[in-house]
Order: C-alpha cells, then structure tokens, then sequence
C-alpha cells in the first residue's frame, strides 16, 4: 500500500503538472496566473450557458434537464477524448522499465496509468460540471444531498468513459500491434471508431425514439440511454440511500473489474508492441539511400516523419481535417435535405437564401477549421531531449521555426483545398468569391500554425512520459485549443452580423481577410523578431 | 582555437561553473575532468551553443559563440553523454538530416559515411530504425554523423559510455587521425587512464572551479593521472 500511494504521489506529481514549462525563468503569472485566468475562462463561459439553459427550463420545472445534459456532453466528450489517448497513455511509455524492473506487481503499474487518466478526466470534467452544479443550486435551493450527490458523482462520472475508452483502446492496440506500420493501423482504425460514434450520435434520433416509446418518465429514459447521467439526476430530484450506495458500488466495482481483466492482457499487447519494432530491426540491408535537401527541406521531412509516427498527434490535429473533407463531401451530396431540416423551424429562409451566402459560410468552415487545427503548438515540445540536438545546430531558430510552420501547412493547407475544390464545383461559386476562399485556406493556416508556435516556444515541456502528455495534456496545447474556440466562436459571431447586415459575400470576406493578412504579416514578423530569444530560453 | 574567457554560468542560485578560463590549441587533445555534478556538462553545453552562459564569452576560431553561434557551430560537431537521435528515424535519415543541417555535399557524405559505418561495423544496419538499436549503436550512429561533416572542433561528452571496446579502441584512433590534421578534440571522461594515454593537455574541474589546467605532463608529474585528481578531490 506504501508503494501504492508512493507511486501515485511521483506520477501525480510529474505528470499532471501541466503548468510546469521548460524555460530558464518560469514567471509567477505562467505558473499561477495563467491557470487560474484559464479555470475561471471555462467556467465562466459554462457558467453562462448553465444559466441561459436553466434560465429556460424553469417554467417546465425541468432544471435537472441542465444537468443531464452537461453530464451527457462531458461524458462523451471523455469517451471521445480518451479513445485516441488511452493508446498513447497506456502503451510504450518511457518509464516501462523503470517501473517493471521494480518490485511492484505489474497490474499496480496499470492502475497507477489509468489512475493518472482518470484524474486528468476528473480535473477537466470539473471545470465543465461545476458551473452547472453551482448554477443548479443557486435556481433550486436543493437539500444538502443533492451536494453530497453532487460531489460523489463529479468523482464518479469520469469512471465509466474512461473504462470505455480504456477497451477500445486495447482492442485498437492490440489490433494494430500485429502489423509493422502500427502507427499508420492505429491512427486509421482510432479514426474509423471516432467517425463511427459521431455517424452513431447523429443518427441517435431513431434510437432515442424507440427507447422514448418504453420509458415511462425522462428520468426513465435517460437512465437507459446512459445509466450514469440517469442515476445522478434521480439522486437530485429524489434522494434515496440505497441508490446512493448502489450508485458509488457500480462505478467502484466497474473499476477494479476493469484493471483486472485488462491486467491480465495488458503487459503481453505492450511487449508485443515492443516486438513489432525489433523485427523491424533485422533487415541487414547494407544498400541505403543518400541524398542532400536544403536544411529546411531536412527539417520538414523530419517533422512530417514524427508526425505520421504518433497516432495520438495525427488523430488530434488531422481529426478536424477529415471532419472538414467529410463535412465538405456532405455538404455537396445531401445539401438540399440538410438545408430543408435546418430550415424547417424558419418562416423567412429559403434554400436561395442559403446558397446566396454559401461563400461567407464556406469561408466561415474554413475559418474554423484552420483555427481549430494546432499541429505547432506541440511541436517543439515533442521535441522532448532531442531539442539539444536543434540548439546545436548551424540553423537560425527562425529557420528552424519556419520549416516546423512549413511542414504543418504541407499537411493542412492540401486537406482544406480538396474540400474547397469540392464546395467551388459543387456550387459554381464566383471566381473572385473562390479566389478569396483560397486566399483564406492559405492565410488562416500560417496565422493559426505561426500562433502554435509562438505559443509552445514560450510554454514548451519537454520531459513528457509520452506524447498524449504534450498533444492533450500540456499547457501550450491548452491555450491553443480555447484561444482557437474562442477566435472561431468571434468569427462566426461576426460573420452572422455582417450577414444580417445584407452585406455581400465578396465584402464580408475582403473585410475578415484584410484583417487576417494584416494580422497574418504581424504575427509573421513577431515570430522573426521574438524567436531567437524564446529558442535559447527553452531548457531540457 | 578553443578560448574560453572568464565564463560563468547559475542555475537560479546554483553557480554551475565560476570564472572559467582556459585556451585548447589547434591539434590538441584535451580531457576535461571532474567529480559528477561538477559543471562538465555545463561548459560543454556552452561551447557548442546549447546553454547561453552569463558571464564571460567563448571564442571559436576567433568568432564568439555569443555574437555568432551559427558560424561557430558550422566548425564543431557535439557528442552527447546520452545519444539523442530522432528515434523514429532510421538511423541512415537521421544521419543524413544532420549532414543535411550542415549542408555536406553529397560525394563527400557519401564517402565519409561509408568509411565511418564501416569502422563502427554498422553498415549493415543503417537502414533499420533508431528505435529498435542498443544504446552503444546509438552512440555509433551520433558519432557518424558527428564526423561525417568533417568537423574542425569535435566536443564529446562521455564518447565512451556504451560503447564496445573495438568501438572505443577506433574512436580513439579517430581522434589521433584528426589531430593530426590540426583538428581539436575536446572531451570530458571518468576513464581517467584513456585521458592519461590519448591527451596531450588536461583540465580538472571542482564545485564549478578550474583547479588545474595545463599539459599532461606538467598537470601529473610523475604520478598517475588518477593519483593527481584523487588527491585534488580530497
């Protein structure tokens, strides 16, 4: 048990420490201003939607509805996140010999990881949950149990998601673990299972229907859509011991159920993983390849490389991508019904109207998309020991940065001018309505991946245990994520307004793009300005 | 020519390295010694521009490291105490990357890999991935690309963790062979009699502190280069 708690101490204490940066001076704003600025950010923002959505459900006395639906989103969002995590947390991390040359037993070593995964989920489930339990309270004025409720299922919640994501990504590793290109097997199965589940969510109204028909209450319903969600909201609106405790066992027992099956497999699919590489290994082939580059050209190839080599950071930054190529090739094959449905609660829209201001939405997409997508703001930190070998280098920091932008626009910008050329043949737009969208698939990208650096070369961490730390897990990719919602969500605030305005498309978008190229050289030259500094700052 | 002038070098409080001076001529050997933890790796890391240091400078071949570290850096070649490669390189890319960096041509990488990986008997495995090699071939494939650029400075950390000994005994004759092209080669070590044998000058570093600095001969007399450190650490 000492060792137990001893390990959880070193791991919690190393690895969840998504403040600490590797630079020389680590100021008292990064280290507790920031964090505190980013907690209050997302709890405020969810604060505000907890209020509007309960502010609406008070005259149908439904306030629990709020809760429902935000343990909902959380939970799957948990499942979402975690299927492509769980591979990288669990399998091939660089303490396995460490941790199994010691006389801890082996199914120890696995809880202490899925512990570790759990507490993350748990501190990020909070930031969402929280703002709605306190936002409930302050409508409600509920009894003391619905707090102890309240907390135990915050504790609780993350449990049966993380155990979910923990299977499928076993099986995905365990599957993908057979085949020499396991990164490539596993990014391509982790994304077929992504893309499943959101087909499955989106046509979860036939589903609901039918299990609509058997419920006799929402509480009834919701309870056999997800028995979590459903048992919590029991637990406020009709407190009772018995499903109290039932409620903790389940997820309790669930748990260890988990470790101990999973613990029987678990050191067998990551010594396999292991024995994939060392095949790999006796090729004796004394005919090898040399050829000169540029040294920019060496440095893209080389990121590219580490790229397609992590499925967690593949999944991560090219998700939004095939969101964005599939979203394109609906858009163009069902357009007309997809218009239809969204327009059916709308008196003065037509399907004209729609398609006359297709370009503003397009370039709208395309602006998400771009800054929704960070490939940079992990990039240095991925680095990890080998960023010695960059600082030794004969290679400007700015050059280095430049092919590192580079080669995240060599994968991104190809993805987002397929999806245009899609859209522009599917709906003939005008050509200086394309040239405007092109110009913007090229522009948004650079600011959006110049803006990942910036932000990982001033919050770099370079002794992650494995690179869902640095992808999901770390400060620069943190502050990229809400800062690229936040400027998404701006942007098509504004859009709407200019629209509503009757302004034109070919306006609108000269009017955002003017901004962006201004901002786009700006960055650009801050980028020139600043990096050297930031480069020979970054310790390991 | 190596000169390092009055450098000095905290970790927040921590002095790492104090007041460091000392010169490394054009064909020298020069061991640079010292207890673990004494500040080694911090003026190596400084020589060749991973760590910036706060006092002092560093002149390579008349340039200063401070003003301008590409053009110093394009004359050295670093060996790490730990091999750092790109793990999921093959071990061919990752040398060649390097090459790449230092922009080689490709006749000239082409001959001095093939005599390099022929030496370290790891021809047979440069087209297998970093990842699935021993730490002593790690070792191996740094030390090829180190030398395929021909550098004029080379600076090591431990070369000889890791390694076999045909491998020692061949960077060892390596070194010989640069020096006398009027190559430098500036390293730290532990294996005290490989110092005593291959330098031809020494320097010992304590707490952060030179505490002797001169030729082999003069630094040890007629004892043993182990006797003369221990008795120094004493």
């Amino acid at each position: 048990m000492k060792s137990l708690l001893s390990l959880i101490k070193v791991s919690l204490n190393h690895d969840m420490n998504i403040f600490k940066i590797n630079t020389k001076k680590q100021s008292k704003f990064s280290k507790i201003g920031l964090p505190i600025i980013i907690t209050i950010y997302i709890m405020i923002i969810f604060g505000v939607y907890s209020n509007e959505l309960i502010k609406q459900l008070t005259p149908v006395h439904m306030e629990y509805f709020a809760l429902t639906m935000f343990v909902m989103i959380v939970s799957f969002l948990t499942l979402i996140e975690g299927i492509y995590k769980s591979g990288s947390l669990l399998f091939n991390c660089k303490d396995d010999d460490l941790l199994l040359s010691l006389p801890i037993k082996k199914r120890t070593i696995l809880f202490i990881r899925i512990f570790k995964f759990y507490v993350f989920e748990l501190l990020y489930n909070s930031l969402f949950l929280l703002p709605a339990i306190i936002v409930y309270a302050y409508y409600i004025h509920p009894s003391w149990t619905y707090y102890l409720s309240s907390v135990v299922a915050i504790f609780l919640l993350p449990i049966i998601p993380i155990i979910l994501s923990c299977i499928i990504g076993f099986l995905i590793t365990a599957f993908s673990s057979r085949f020499k290109g396991k990164s490539i097997v596993q990014t391509i199965v982790t994304t077929i299972f992504l893309v499943a589940i959101l087909f499955f969510s989106y046509n979860l109204d036939n589903i609901i229907k039918n299990i609509a028909k058997q419920a006799t209450s929402i509480n009834d319903l919701i309870t056999k859509l997800y028995y979590p969600a459903g048992s919590y909201i029991k637990l406020v609106t009709d407190f009772k011991v018995t499903e109290f405790l039932l409620f903790i066992l389940i997820h309790i027992l669930l748990f260890t159920i988990v470790i101990f099956i999973l613990g029987k497999t678990y050191f067998k699919i990551n010594s396999n993983n292991k024995r994939v590489l060392i095949k790999k290994k006796t090729s004796h082939n004394s005919h090898y390849e040399i050829k000169k580059h540029s040294p920019t050209r060496a440095i893209i190839k080389k990121e590219i490389s580490r790229y397609v080599n992590s499925s967690v950071y593949i999944v991560n930054a090219g998700f939004g991508l095939v969101l964005f190529l599939l979203g394109c090739i609906i858009i163009s094959l069902k357009f007309d019904s997809l218009a239809t449905s969204m327009l059916a609660n709308s008196k003065d829209l037509t399907i004209e109207n729609v398609k006359d201001v297709l370009p503003t939405l397009m370039f709208g997409f395309v602006c998400f998309t771009s800054f929704m997508t960070s490939i940079t703001s992990s990039t240095i930190s991925l680095e990890g020991k080998t960023f010695n070998i960059l600082k030794s280098l004969p290679i400007k920091p700015y050059q280095i940065m430049k092919a590192k932008i580079l080669s995240a626009l060599v994968i991104m910008i190809p993805c987002i001018l397929v999806g245009d050329i899609i859209i522009f043949i599917r709906f003939q737009f005008d050509i200086i309505s394309i040239l405007l969208i092109l110009l913007a698939s090229i522009i948004l990208p650079i600011i959006s991946e110049t803006f990942g650096i910036l932000i990982n070369l001033k919050y770099p961490k370079l002794d992650a245990l494995n690179d869902t730390e640095v992808v999901k897990q770390s400060m620069s990719s943190m502050i990229a994520t809400f800062m690229g919602m936040g400027i998404s969500l701006l942007n098509i605030i504004l859009l709407f307004m200019l629209l509503g305005k009757n302004m034109s498309n070919h306006l609108i978008i000269i009017i955002f793009m003017s901004f962006y190229t201004v901002l786009c050289i700006g960055i650009t030259f801050f980028l020139y300005k600043t990096c050297d500094k930031s480069f020979n700052n970054i310790i390991t | 020519m190596i000169e390092i002038k009055n450098v000095s070098k905290k970790y927040g409080d921590k002095v790492a390295i104090s007041d460091i001076t000392f010169n490394v001529n054009d064909g020298e050997i020069f061991a640079f010694i010292g207890h673990n933890g004494a500040g080694k790796t911090t003026l190596i890391k400084s020589i060749v521009g991973i760590h910036e240091f706060d006092e002092g400078d560093i002149i390579i071949n008349g340039k200063s490291i401070k003003e301008d570290p590409i053009a110093c850096k394009r004359e050295m070649a670093f060996v790490p105490d730990n091999p750092e490669t790109y793990e999921n390189m093959k071990a061919i890319d990752f040398i060649n990357f390097i090459c790449d960096m230092y922009e080689v041509g490709e006749e000239e990488r082409k001959k001095s890999i093939k005599k390099y990986a022929e030496i370290f008997e790891i021809d047979k495995n440069l087209n297998d991935p970093i990842n699935s090699f021993s730490h002593g071939m790690k070792q191996k494939i740094v030390l090829i690309s180190a030398l395929a650029h021909n550098p004029k400075i080379l600076i090591m950390d431990e070369p000889f963790v890791g390694l076999d000994p045909k491998a020692v005994f061949d960077v060892k004759k390596i070194m010989n062979e640069m020096t006398k092209e009027g190559k430098i080669i500036f390293f730290s070590t532990h294996i005290l009699d490989v110092a005593e044998k291959l330098c031809s000058k020494v320097a010992i570093i304590k707490n952060g502190k030179l505490v002797k600095t001169g030729s082999m001969k003069e630094i040890k007399g007629d004892k043993s280069l182990e006797k003369v450190f221990l008795e120094l650490e004493g």
